[in-house]
């Protein structure tokens, strides 16, 4: 009925204890301070603001979470899903926002790749990071969470590829929360003029009875925790970046983040977005199309269940010349869950030959799931190209009604056409191992229904 | 079924009137006529959008953005746009003490 304040929370002199802690150069400190100031003015988030309008978040406490000034006693972390038989060049874990392990391939280090925990690598690099860590696409004043993010970043990770170096391998990135945890994270990929590389990136929470984390695929514990981050893709001219995000966390984790890409001229992003866990999640995800000709295609999956709640608002924005965009979002909703998609392209007068594309499909697996399409345009260009379209249905019962005409149990169909419903996204993602991951999560998890 | 547990006071509540109260990770709206105390959902089966800072006439509670009904017995929907019942809890009032039971949890 009441809850009790505990000490050391998001206050400011917990705040203050927070930088004296930090061994950090100056110009970082006053960033963090400037944000923290927007962070004390601004309000939580209400449902009069139309990106929250369909999302309730009323019962969130930010006093019932703690910044996790200390690192966790826990160092046993979960096996990633994305990662099954994949040489990779790198690999960083954390836990609760503090890394416990990096590993970096010396030959890419050699050629001077930055790959592992932000903070660590900030203190040997400050100088060359710098204008990285300056920039902040995802403004500090945005909102409530973007500005606690920018002032209280704890832990996150930095991939930095240096002009004309090719990863070939992948880069993998584990975040993991203990129960009541919290993940205050910034994460910097950084690909300079002419760089290649992929990353994998996933989350997931340590179950409360075991330490070792459910085993792959199966859906974690209800754990309670936290997630609030920044996410920032800066690529330079030419470079080509495969990005994989996977929100794995277990189903008591609210989930809030700010992802944001901003491409050059010539430069090409291709991003999968998976959604799974987590009990709300509100993500904005945004790519700037800045240079001329740049382009990028976004594939989301989502997967939602029980009273989970996603809601994503995606901003595709060209303001350039010639440049390309493709988002496509496909969810399947089973029990009382619910998602919100609100979809916009924006074109710049100046971004002649835009081609932009927008799609948002959902399967509704049961009665009481419900879905949210909102696709827009805002064209200030005269000679573009511009669609999107939505779809929002149940299954087919004819369809079934065939499977099962052939043999297969009503479960089996049910997982066919679930599959058949992702295979288009699943399709345009080019690494194997987030392919296999994400058919075998989604199958697990649709149950028979009626 | 889960037990039931204290979530209010009753005279916290107004008479006759409602007060939102959160409880279990829950929001929900206790409604008072007398000495009858209902428990609904903080939702409106029309948008999914709260109920609690709507307006109670009779046994009506009536949403605060488009003018749903519910009667605060049943839940039931009683005039568009609402057309599906909102959940109810049951309530059993001791002396000054509302005790409430949710409904199961998965439903």
């Amino acid at each position: 009925m009441t809850t009790a304040l505990q000490p050391f929370g998001f206050d400011t002199e917990s705040f203050e204890a927070f930088l004296a802690q930090r061994a950090e150069p100056e110009w970082l400190q006053a960033m963090r301070r400037q944000a923290w100031d927007a962070y004390c003015k601004l309000g939580w988030p209400t449902r009069d603001h139309e990106e929250w309008i369909r999302t309730d978040i009323r019962t969130f406490r930010v006093e019932n979470f703690r910044p996790p000034l200390q690192p966790p006693l826990e160092s046993a972390a979960p096996a990633g899903l994305l990662t099954h038989g994949v040489e990779l060049g790198g690999s960083c874990v954390s836990i609760n926002s503090h890394s416990t392990a990096n590993v970096l391939d010396p030959q890419l280090a050699a050629k001077g790749v930055l790959f592992g925990a932000l903070p660590e690598l900030l203190v040997e690099n400050a100088n060359r990071l710098r204008p990285f860590l300056e920039r902040q696409i995802v403004v500090p004043g945005y909102d409530k969470f973007a500005a606690l993010t920018a002032a209280f970043w704890i832990g996150g990770q930095l991939l930095y590829v240096p002009r004309g170096v090719r990863v070939e391998l992948p880069l993998h990135s584990l975040v993991t929360l203990t129960a009541d945890g919290v993940d205050l994270q910034k994460t910097l990929v950084i690909l300079e003029e002419g760089a290649e590389a992929t990353m994998l990136s996933e989350t997931a929470s340590l179950s409360q009875d075991t330490d070792r984390g459910s085993a792959a695929g199966t859906p974690p514990a209800e754990t309670r925790g936290l997630h609030v981050g920044i996410t920032e893709i800066l690529q330079g001219a030419g470079s080509r970046l495969r990005y994989v995000n996977l929100q794995n966390w277990g189903t008591g984790v609210w989930h809030f983040a700010h992802q944001k890409a901003r491409l050059e001229r010539d430069a090409g992003l291709q991003w999968t977005l998976a959604a799974l866990g987590g009990k709300t999640a509100k993500v904005n995800q945004q790519v700037e199309l800045a240079g001329k000709r740049s382009e990028c295609q976004v594939n989301g999956v989502m997967f939602t269940e029980g009273r989970q709640h996603f809601s994503y608002h995606t901003l595709q924005h060209h303001q350039a010349p010639e440049t390309r965009s493709d988002f496509l979002y496909k969810s399947a909703l089973q029990d009382k869950s619910r998602t919100v998609w609100r979809g916009m392209i924006k074109v710049d007068p100046i971004a002649q030959k835009t081609d932009g594309y927008q799609r948002n499909d959902n399967l509704l697996l049961s009665d009481t799931s419900r879905a949210d399409s909102i696709p827009g345009l805002e064209i200030e260009a005269d000679d573009v190209r511009c669609t999107h379209g939505s779809t929002s249905g149940n299954v087919e019962e004819e369809l079934i009604f065939y499977a099962c005409s052939r043999g297969l149990t009503r479960r089996e169909a049910v997982r066919l056409i679930v599959t058949g419903f992702f295979q288009q996204v699943l399709d345009r993602i080019t690494i194997p191992s987030v392919r296999d991951a994400l058919v075998s999560a989604i199958a697990q998890r649709v149950r028979e229904y009626r | 079924m889960s037990e039931f547990k204290v979530v209010a006071r009753l005279s916290e509540i107004p008479n006759p009137g409602r007060k939102l109260i959160e409880a279990d990770g829950r929001l929900v709206v206790l409604c008072r006529k007398d000495s009858e105390v209902y428990c609904l959902d903080d939702v409106c089966t029309h948008d999914g959008g709260p109920l609690g800072s709507g307006e109670l006439q009779g046994y009506d509670l009536i949403c605060p953005r488009h003018g749903a009904r519910f009667d605060i017995r049943t839940g039931c929907a009683r005039t568009m746009p609402a057309t599906e019942p909102t959940r109810t809890h049951a309530v059993r009032v001791e002396g000054d003490q509302i005790l409430v039971q949710w409904a199961d949890d998965d439903s």
